[in-house]
């Protein structure tokens, strides 16, 4: 019999699910050995450069190009025109609207693409811009979504006018998109009507860039002989990718090849088409030869997926002991020029009805109304599953409300609210099925650990003395893991995701997914489920993305939909292999496969010690002594659709100062605690955690997309646009606990994004705090220094007499 | 971006001297840095051009100045400007007011009332400073302009003399008050401090 230290010395050598393996994708990128899109360099490659507009709205009454193309090197200028012929002038959206390729007769936004340069190297393409003369005929910019739909506002998409629809369900004027019912409102209205204590608290999300250190670009590479085209692509999601190029282009899906190589971060951001890549690609159809496009910094901030931008107005209804009756929320969603959103097709405004959270809350009722505005289209992106941040934003502010108004502590409220641990699996108010959850623990574990009532205190003592000291609570319910085909699709295609692995005669893999790594580390993660399934060390295991000639189709990476679906399709692949490899084991070993135990690595036979076939063995079985009538080999393919989410959650808590003359913010401690169900690599959970955190951290106090009232963009260097680096960033406690998933293969939920979602509403409660007692509601983000300091001297807090 | 200014320059000159001066829009546009008047289309419609040189780069900006109305017993005059660099990447707008106003003893005021739109690359990276920057410009162009008036004053209105009045050949038209106000920003921001003392 083996031994205890044999068995930990088995598991160990499988680095499998629960270790905190080194990521395997590290040595590269720390050695600039990495492979990104802009690293791609083939011959004869041309270099695409775009013009964009200085107008937020403006007809384009000419466009020169005479200049341009006189310059050497230059080798084209396209512009709407020429791309009609091909009527690939304007593409469409994932959100059933369509989008100029290049502008078409109008400028809707400001930098929005009106002609691309094409030219020999980039510095040409560059200089082939500026010569590019177009005039323009400026129109009135409508820029504040709340006058969007007003009786005089400027209509900004001409191509819709009279069309009661625009992809999205009926429309009630030119500039709206879609209104988005969900919820029972008859039965919410009269629970508003009776309640012992209502409130109302209109909260925003400002319009944000989730701005990856790597833009978005392509090489696009047209093989005129073979008929086939190659594009490298900063995709999330590149088979999606190919689908959609071929119903562009009209080039069948086998010969095109899509490659997402490395990708310098993505939060949404790599997820839509953008016109760059169509131009590119064109360019090199058109020309026979590679054609590079990469966005600067700027354009990225300007043009790409920005996020959010919603105007909410929520209102609780309560008893007077704070228990929750009903939620009733109206939103004002800003979808910018052309609706971009990236979303599941069925869910215009995403997964925001989880807005009822972690609470138990009987009767809701939101309404979404999408309206277009002169701001760049996208939305959606910056690590959240489809509108959750300002799901959870919205009710993690208004329970907050909802406590200052009733006098009771906001920890206490929550736990009064909180779904119960035994009401699992839960069916909320509107429609959504929670798989597992134990709220109050997890709230528990974090007040015991920053000694919550000595902060409480602390905080009473400070009032007296002026000082201003802030406590937020976030106890945050994430839904992730698009999705079940039943709900969920992308241009119809289903959100399953997939697997594929081969195991080598010697014992060695490789896996393929249809995900693709942005930093998440799935290289490390996934061959480490395929060891624990497999008992094959992790080590040998490769992992390979992003290719859609070898990877299997899937729908990419976003959403925190990689472990709850990609990692779903890896177990249950790799469970394929070991169903198959029992077989073979029990030929092996003549016994009837009912009469093996799997343990760790290998396949035992029951009662008799010293008979067991380890994997490495019965892979080379594999390719040599099968039993009769079965299949050679040892390879498996899972395409995997979800039964449902999965619903990650957490307790976070932040303790703050405020500098009441400077309004200057100093996070003091920050404590998270995640529950993402089974835990693959705690090592990779934590560097996720203090990424989604950081960047949270960056919402809440500092970022902002913002325009003037011309629409002119304010914000797009980083010379104005807050990216927190190691000086500004707090420093980050973790924890955890672990409720597995009761539906998920490994019970595991999914975790990049909680932070995110969790984290800003948790900045956000502590500066709201740090006013509180002075009757303050709400303050809007960022948290700047200058925008707290105007609260505070709006108050007179920073008077020195 | 919008901005709005008013600025007073008070001259030790008659009031018709202001006046002769603030006429002659190709004089007036020699006050400013950076800027010539390349084409007079009609009475009122004149075509404009603005060159500058940040470090190694050289900007081109073309533009439109449309004479709105002239009142000759207010002394009052009204211009409107418009225009883009060659590319169309960044553009800007002005109506500009000015009037010249007798303060006795033979002195008079010019009292200038400008609203500048800039949208584009230079709204976004200028935008903020467009007012401080403004107020630079508008400085200088005052300090030029009042030598000018002072030397109509004195009888030499000749172009020669006139020019020779002027410290170093300046120049401005309608247009290019607007994109100097920026383009002064980009200047100072590049550590080129004559923009900024003049």
């Amino acid at each position: 019999m083996a031994t205890t230290a044999e068995y930990l010395e088995r598991e160990q050598k499988l680095e499998g699910i629960g270790c905190a393996r080194k990521r395997k994708e590290d040595p590269r990128f720390i050695q600039g050995k990495g492979h990104y899109v802009d690293d791609v360099h083939l011959p004869g490659m041309l270099f695409g450069a775009v013009v964009r507009s200085p107008h937020a709205h403006a007809r384009i009454k000419s466009i020169n190009k005479e200049k341009a193309l006189a310059l050497p090197g230059v080798r084209a200028v396209l512009t709407a025109e020429d791309l009609k012929p091909l009527k690939l002038h304007w593409m469409p959206t994932l959100a059933g609207d369509v989008q100029a390729v290049l502008a078409d007769e109008k400028v809707c936004f400001q930098y929005q693409e009106v002609a691309m340069v094409i030219a020999d190297d980039r510095y040409l393409a560059a200089d082939g811009v500026d010569l590019v003369e177009v005039e323009y005929e400026p129109l009135p910019a409508l820029v504040d979504p709340h006058h969007a739909m007003d009786a005089d506002a400027p209509v900004i998409r001409e191509d819709l006018v009279g069309k009661d629809e625009a992809g999205q369900g009926k429309r009630v004027h030119d500039n709206h998109i879609f209104r988005w019912e969900v919820g029972d409102k008859a039965a919410t209205d009269r629970i508003f009507a009776t309640a012992d204590v209502t409130v109302k608290q209109a909260v925003l999300n400002p319009r944000v860039h989730p701005c990856p250190l790597e833009t978005c670009g392509c090489v696009a590479s047209f093989d005129k002989v073979r008929g086939e085209l190659t594009v490298y692509i900063t995709s999330q999601a590149p088979h999606v990718v190919r689908t959609v190029v071929s119903l562009l282009s009209g080039l069948p899906e086998s010969k095109i090849r899509i490659i997402s190589p490395d990708i310098g971060g993505g939060f949404g951001n790599k997820v839509g088409i953008y016109p760059g890549y169509v131009g590119a690609i064109v360019a090199s159809i058109v020309f026979g030869r590679p054609v590079k496009w990469i966005e600067s910094r700027i354009e990225n901030l300007s043009t790409t997926a920005f996020a959010r931008d919603y105007h909410m107005v929520g209102e609780l209804a309560a008893d007077k002991n704070g228990r929750i009756k009903a939620l009733r929320v109206n939103v004002l969603a800003d979808h910018g020029a052309f609706n971009a959103h990236a979303q599941p097709t069925k869910w215009p405004a995403g997964f925001f009805s989880i807005c009822t959270g972690s609470y138990d809350i009987p009767v809701a009722y939101a309404r979404v109304d999408g309206v277009y505005t002169n701001k760049a289209p996208g939305g959606v992106a910056y690590r959240c599953s489809f509108r959750v941040t300002e799901a959870v934003h919205l009710i993690e502010r208004m329970i907050d409300i909802l406590a200052q108004k009733l006098g009771i502590d906001k920890a206490e409220i929550r736990f009064r609210n909180f779904i119960k641990p035994e009401q699992f699996p839960y069916h909320s108010a509107l429609g959504w099925d929670y798989d597992s959850g134990d709220y109050p623990t997890a709230l528990k574990k974090v007040l015991e650990a920053v000694n919550y009532p000595a902060l409480r205190e602390e905080q009473a003592e400070k009032r007296t003395r002026g000082e201003l000291m802030g406590i937020g609570i976030c106890t945050f319910t994430e839904i992730v893991g698009a999705g079940p085909s039943k709900n969920c699709d992308i241009l119809g295609v289903g959100m399953f995701d997939s697997c594929e692995i081969r195991v080598h005669p010697t014992g060695s893999a490789i896996a393929r997914i249809g995900t693709i790594t942005q930093g998440q580390g799935h290289q490390t993660t996934y061959a480490q489920i395929i060891a624990t399934e497999l008992g094959l060390p992790s080590e040998v295991i490769q992992v390979e993305e992003g290719d859609t000639n070898t990877a299997p189709y899937g729908l990419g990476t976003y959403g925190s939909r990689s472990t709850p679906v990609g990692g779903a399709a890896t177990a249950n692949a790799a469970r394929k292999l070991r169903d198959k490899a029992r077989k073979i084991a029990a030929h092996l070993l003549e016994v009837s496969a009912d009469d093996l135990d799997w343990e760790i690595d290998r396949f035992k036979v029951k009662g008799v010690p010293g008979q067991e076939k380890t994997m490495k063995e019965i892979a080379w079985a594999a390719y040599n002594n099968v039993p009769p009538g079965m299949e050679m080999g040892l390879e498996a393919v899972e395409y995997y659709d979800p039964p449902n989410f999965t619903y990650p959650f957490g307790a976070y808590l932040c303790v703050l100062d405020i500098d009441r003359y400077t309004g200057e913010t100093k996070v003091r401690r920050f404590y998270a605690l995640d529950d993402c169900g089974t835990r693959i690599n705690p090592m990779i959970i934590e560097g996720q955690i203090h990424g989604g955190l950081t960047e949270a951290y960056a919402v809440a106090m500092g970022q902002l997309i913002a325009f003037d009232a011309g629409g002119n963009l304010l914000s797009n260097s980083l010379m104005d646009y807050f990216l927190p680096t190691a000086v500004e960033t707090p420093k980050w406690e973790t924890d955890f606990t672990v409720t597995p998933s009761p539906h998920h293969p490994l019970g595991a939920k999914g975790v990049a994004e909680s932070p995110h979602v969790g984290g800003i509403p948790c900045f956000t409660n502590a500066v709201n705090d740090a006013f509180a007692h002075l009757g303050v509601t709400q303050i809007d983000m960022p948290h700047t220094a200058f925008n707290v300091w105007k609260t505070i001297h709006e108050l007179g807090l920073d008077n020195r007499a | 971006m919008q901005v709005k200014l008013e600025k007073t320059f008070p001259i030790a000159a008659p009031a018709d001297a202001g006046w002769r001066v603030l006429q002659d829009i190709k004089g007036v546009a020699e006050c400013m840095p950076g800027a010539q008047i390349t084409q007079q289309i009609d009475a009122t419609h004149y075509k404009g051009q603005v060159k500058m040189r940040l470090g190694p780069a050289t900007a081109s900006f073309n533009g439109e100045l449309k004479i709105k109305s002239i009142d000759e017993g207010e002394r009052k005059i009204e211009l409107f400007g418009k225009g883009s660099d060659t590319s169309g990447a960044s553009a800007a707008t002005m109506n500009l007011t000015a009037q010249v106003r007798d303060g006795g003893d033979g002195r008079c005021e010019v009292i200038g009332v400008s609203d500048i739109t800039v949208s584009g690359k230079l709204a976004s990276f200028g935008g903020r400073m467009l007012t401080q920057v403004s107020e630079q410009i508008l400085k200088q162009f005052g300090d030029n302009f009042t030598a000018r008036v002072l030397a109509s004053a004195r009888g030499a209105d000749t172009p020669q003399t006139m020019a020779a009045s002027v410290p170093p050949p300046k120049e401005l038209n309608g247009v290019a008050l607007a994109w100097n106000v920026v383009l002064g920003f980009f200047k100072s921001l590049f550590g080129d401090t004559k923009s900024k003392s003049g």
